[in-house]
């Protein structure tokens, strides 16, 4: 914006003393921000083809039937988004993401806020430093990693879980956990929370450690506990990293893959198909790519919906601000 | 996690777009006069990807490469479960490598509709010198059309596997029929041991079963009829017959609905490690079940075919399974390399290697078996195939995707209790319908 502004003032950068001679005002800056574009042509030309392409052809793939191995090409118009709307895995898989959005909301915003603010409250450095570095850890593990570990701690009878509940007499709460439809997508979300709590817990330790401490001393001789300071201080300063953290756990949510696919592979009976699982196994074991395809933008429409919701309240609260 | 999802939606429309965009490549047939030009690269896609199989095609690959320098093998190596996805983005991509992996059935057949596969009949077809050196069944197996496309590497078919101790410690013989294996399982349950151990996380694992029992059950014709979506019916009652006998060893032989929390690769383990009697398994993992290395010897493991219940309405002599073995792309830009290569692969030298421990896979090389230094029990499966009336292909990869998947979905479900017989049968058929 600057950049092209200065342009259009000089008349003489980048296109030098001829770009705007004999020609009218009007069209001397348009010039100069057309000629202003080649800077970042590269990357629109990137961005365009790696990102919004396939977005695009995405949505035309999914109005077709395709054989991968002919390569022959039907034109189906919506008949994927009827079939989608009627398929009751589609609707599994959305109840699945929804849990998985609604449990991380809870567990690596709200929890992981408060875990947080504990944390920081810790008098010794050291302490904190130790907390802050155990939390982490689990995060730093892969996706694919933790989810053969839990599959094994979910194990029945030689699982860790089951052998736990053994010892402590409460057998009867043992149970195949990734292999009862029940609780199978329920295990799965646990192990994510216990992935991705210590990652939202350091997020937020950062947001708690840029308000200012003088905020906090002046509360404290005003009388406010700390339950008062965290209420008054601490949620409202770190409102706009709560915001952000929603939208990344709720789009996180609704592409979630690895670790359904290598703890359950959507099983039992589908039980814990999420849509990502269910496009993999439309498009690359049913060989029915269109349909994946109308899976994909389904996935794609509620992200974007999460992420400008996200963006009219981010917008909002600094107009109130 | 995130960026995975997004790279596969973008993969999924990206691979559309090429396969919108580029017609499948024309049929092209082996030309066995064709000179072989010792230069270049050739790609294989095996199914070798496990630890245990993996060094086979890595040794073969540097062995060819040693004797012609200016090849080059480069190998991609997958095992069961992700061959199939790694093959299917490879076709939509158009970059199916040289040389790759296919099962026999409506896999296979894939291909040759597609024209992907070259025609080898003029280089493998029953009269030709190399044709000559497999058994015969085997190359059969990947006939399509009349026309020969498969090069077989291994025979396969599905066994139970039991410990000889466990058995003979509770003075149990091998089963003549499915009634003697489940009393049999009676008793070896109230000893305290799990008579089957099943893992049907990965849910071709009670498919399996499935097909063996509708193998005994339902007559091969209505079989074949019904493996084909255009005369599917579903409606001979050795389809919920079938189904009651899995239900059955299911309650009586395993651990019951939890087979669908544990990995078939557990439950082979449970076996080898002696904690339980049974485990139901193809011939190409005998000497991955029993080894030096494992608590169960080689010596110890006996195997018989699933026994067929007493009134089988269907053929109780015929047995599941299917030679596996490799295509060649009609994209290769040197397929007289590519079938140099496989008939490398394919020699009786290295169909022995093949054949014996720590491989164990039988090869369909005529004389590739060698007695001498393979498992007794490999051997012993072999034999069986050879008396076996016909070969019952693997119900995920003889039907329809939609129909192998509502099987596979199915009688996970089934497996787990929350679906009756009928209700299976029901939802199949509803599959070969929406698939014709």
């Amino acid at each position: 914006m600057s950049l092209s502004a200065d342009i259009g003032k000089s008349g003489v950068a980048l296109g030098g003393p001829a770009l705007g001679a004999g020609r009218g005002p009007r069209l001397r800056p348009l010039l100069s921000r057309l000629l202003a574009l080649r800077w970042i042509a590269v990357a629109l030309v990137l961005v365009g083809w790696f990102v919004y392409y396939p977005i695009v052809d995405n949505f035309f793939v999914s109005t077709t039937n395709q054989d991968i191995f002919t390569g022959e090409v039907t034109q189906v118009g919506l008949d994927n988004y009827r079939r989608l709307a009627e398929d009751p895995v589609v609707g599994r898989a959305l109840w699945n993401n929804g849990a998985y959005a609604v449990l991380s909301i809870v567990f690596q915003v709200f929890a992981a806020f408060c875990l947080a603010a504990i944390v920081e409250g810790l008098s010794s450095e050291r302490w904190r430093n130790f907390w802050r570095a155990l939390y982490f850890v689990p995060s730093a593990i892969s996706t694919t990693v933790t989810g053969l570990l839990f599959y094994f701690i979910y194990q029945p009878d030689i699982g860790i879980l089951d052998g736990l509940l053994k010892a402590l007499n409460l057998e009867h709460w043992s149970h195949v956990w990734l292999g009862d439809p029940q609780t199978a997508i329920y295990a799965i979300i646990a192990m994510s929370q216990w992935q991705g709590f210590g990652y939202s817990t350091l997020l937020f330790t950062i947001a708690i450690q840029k308000i200012p401490q003088e905020l906090y001393d002046a509360a404290r001789m005003d009388g406010a506990g700390p339950l008062r300071q965290l209420w008054s201080i601490t949620f409202p300063l770190t409102r706009e990293m709560t915001g952000m953290m929603i939208i990344v756990t709720v789009t996180g949510a609704f592409q979630v893959f690895n670790e359904v696919m290598v703890m359950t592979g959507g099983g039992p009976n589908n039980s814990s198909q999420v849509l990502g699982t269910w496009l993999y196994e439309q498009g690359f074991n049913q060989n029915d790519m269109g349909y994946a395809a109308a899976i994909g933008s389904v996935v794609f429409a509620v992200t974007m919906l999460t992420g400008i919701l996200q963006l009219w309240y981010t917008r909002r609260r600094r107009v109130l601000a | 996690m995130k960026r995975s999802l997004q790279s596969m939606t973008a993969i999924v429309a990206a691979m559309s777009a090429l396969g919108a965009g580029a017609a499948a490549a024309q049929t092209a047939v082996a030309d066995p006069a064709a000179p072989v030009e010792y230069e270049g690269t050739i790609k294989v896609l095996t199914k070798f990807g496990m630890q245990r199989l993996a060094p086979y095609f890595t040794e073969l690959a540097q062995e060819y490469e040693a004797q012609h320098p200016g090849v080059t093998i480069e190998l991609i190596q997958e095992d069961d479960d992700s061959v199939k996805g790694k093959t299917k983005t490879l076709v939509a991509s158009n970059s199916i490598p040289d040389v790759f992996f296919s099962w026999t059935g409506t896999w296979g057949g894939n291909f040759i509709r597609g024209e992907r596969a070259v025609d080898l009949t003029p280089v493998i077809g029953p009269d030709t010198e190399w044709g000559k050196t497999f058994a015969p069944a085997a190359v059969d197996a990947f006939v399509y059309d009349g026309k020969h496309y498969g090069i077989p590497l291994y025979l396969d078919a599905k066994f139970m596997g039991y410990s000889k101790p466990i058995f003979e410690k509770l003075g149990l013989s091998v089963p003549e029929t499915l009634e003697d294996m489940l009393a049999a399982c009676d008793t070896i349950k109230e000893a305290g041991i799990t008579p089957i151990s099943i893992g049907n996380k990965e849910p071709w694992v009670a498919v399996h079963y499935l097909g063996q029992l509708l193998a005994y059950n339902v007559p091969k014709d209505v079989l074949e009829r019904d493996f084909d979506p255009a005369t599917a019916e579903y409606a001979d009652p050795g389809y919920v017959a079938s189904l009651e006998q899995f239900k059955a060893i299911a309650d009586r032989c395993t651990i019951g609905a939890g087979m669908n929390g544990i990995s078939y690769q557990n439950a082979l383990q449970e076996l080898s490690d002696g904690k339980s009697a049974m485990y139901y398994q193809e011939i190409i993992e005998f000497d991955n079940s029993a080894s030096a290395k494992t608590k169960l010897k080689p010596e110890e493991f006996g195997f018989f075919p699933l026994p067929a219940p007493k009134d089988a309405k269907g053929d109780p002599k015929a047995l599941e399974g299917a030679p596996e073995g490799y295509m060649i792309s009609s994209a290769s830009e040197n397929v007289p390399l590519a079938l140099d290569f496989m008939k490398f692969v394919t020699s009786q030298a290295n169909a022995k290697v093949l054949s014996a421990p720590p491989y164990g896979q039988p090869s369909a090389v005529i004389g590739g078996a060698d007695p001498a230094q393979m498992s007794p029990a490999v051997v012993g499966g072999l034999e069986d195939i050879a008396e076996a009336s016909y070969l019952m292909q693997w119900l995920d990869t003889v039907n329809h995707p939609r129909v192998a998947a509502a099987w596979l979905s199915n009688l996970q479900a089934f497996a787990g209790g929350s679906v009756t017989a009928e209700e299976v049968v029901a939802e199949v058929r509803a599959a070969a319908a929406a698939a014709k």
